[in-house]
């Protein structure tokens, strides 16, 4: 069976370092030296698989795309906690109500509406990355795709409420109601954003300069 | 006559049993370094095999490049990707060395390695020899880098991990 299997897949191209190149050194083998197929590798393992690699490529480019775009949705998403007291009514009950004025309420919405188009373009393509068959998640990966579950609701929820506040607050009502939790949503959402960004990076090299 | 056969028959079973090596365990590790990050991959699945005639040794050690290991799924498939690991699954480093360099405790040995679709060859690289009774230990370290395997290097945050990717191997021989 062993003795059946095909040899190491040829090269395309050559190169050599050193003294001597590679086909002096080959030349140089004995002719009872051992081959590939002596070591008792499985067909499967030392086959090359073309449509794998392809598959592989495409998973790349996207994740590439998906990390690019994900560090980029966290600038508006940060802008956009920044503008979020700026947006909100202040005053307590028997208070004064200063309402926010037009601009900064738009620019809070601006912001919302790119973050949100924005996180649900870089999901799309970590969602839609070929999956690898046999593969099990190991590692930092784990815990990166596991707050998908809180950031990715957050991302849907936390909109929704902003759309409900705002019409609370257009109606001349205080915020009240779930729409009153939207600043939170929005911090907790933010904050398993960013925890998923550090987990994928973990461990960091604290002193990365001396590098 | 088939008495004499048998009688010849054992008689060069020890020196053909003394002529060839088998790997017995194997740990390779490949470094990379980052700015950020020092990774390691571990892999434990390579297999060798050394045959010995007329005063030199050709060894053979392969490993599928899918068995590395280094502790992050994503990352390893990653490099399966950027070696062109499906396309190129093996490893594969051939040497020939004098019999009589396997009796030294230092063996200075010119590697052919087949790794991304290259083929690269690494003049006097340094290895340590030691017994473990009739078990023989080698270990050294490939001074592999990804521009003598044209692979282009992976980035993270737009850096590049340094060039160097130094492969560590420890292997345990056993003579047969």
């Amino acid at each position: 069976m062993a003795a059946d299997l095909p040899d190491a897949p040829l090269p395309q191209d050559g190169q050599s370092t050193g003294q001597s190149s590679p086909s002096e050194n080959q030349q140089k083998q004995a002719p009872q030296a051992p081959s590939l197929g002596d070591l008792g590798f499985t067909p499967a393992q030392t086959q090359a698989n073309a449509k794998l690699q392809a598959r592989l490529n495409k998973r790349t480019h996207m994740l590439k795309v998906h990390q690019t775009l994900g560090l980029i949705t966290a600038i508006p998403m940060v802008a956009t906690l920044i503008t979020g007291p700026q947006a909100k009514a202040k005053g307590r009950n028997g208070q004064t109500i200063t309402e926010p004025t037009p601009a900064n309420l738009d620019f809070h919405i601006a912001l919302g509406g790119l973050t949100t188009g924005m996180y649900w373009t870089t999901a799309y393509y970590a969602i839609f990355a070929p999956k690898i068959a046999g593969v099990k998640p190991r590692g930092a990966i784990r815990l990166h795709r596991d707050l998908e579950w809180v950031h990715g609701p957050g991302m849907i929820i936390t909109p929704l409420l902003g759309i409900a506040a705002y019409k609370q607050e257009n109606a001349g009502e205080k915020v009240h109601g779930l729409a009153s939790y939207h600043g939170t949503a929005a911090v907790v959402t933010a904050a398993a954003y960013g925890a998923a960004i550090v987990a994928v990076s973990w461990p960091i090299h604290l002193k990365f300069w001396e590098k | 006559m088939k008495f004499l056969c048998a009688v010849l028959l054992l008689a060069a079973l020890p020196l053909h049993a003394q002529n060839q090596y088998v790997l017995q365990q194997s740990t390779l590790t490949w470094h990379i370094t980052h700015p950020m990050h020092d990774v390691d991959g571990i892999s434990h699945a390579a297999k060798g095999k050394g045959v010995c005639s007329g005063g030199t040794c050709d060894f053979l050690v392969a490993v599928p490049l899918n068995t590395f290991n280094s502790g992050d799924s994503n990352r390893d498939l990653h490099m399966l990707q950027v070696v062109r690991g499906a396309e190129f699954p093996m490893v594969v480093v051939r040497t020939q060395l004098a019999q009589s360099a396997l009796k030294a405790s230092a063996i200075d040995a010119d590697l052919t390695i087949q790794f991304a679709g290259q083929t690269v060859h690494y003049s006097h690289v340094p290895f340590h020899r030691t017994m473990h009774g009739k078990d023989v230990e080698i270990s050294g370290t490939i001074p592999a880098t990804c521009s003598d395997f044209k692979i282009d290097r992976p980035s993270f945050l737009t850096v590049p991990i340094h060039n160097e990717i130094p492969v560590t191997v420890n292997t345990i021989w056993q003579p047969m």
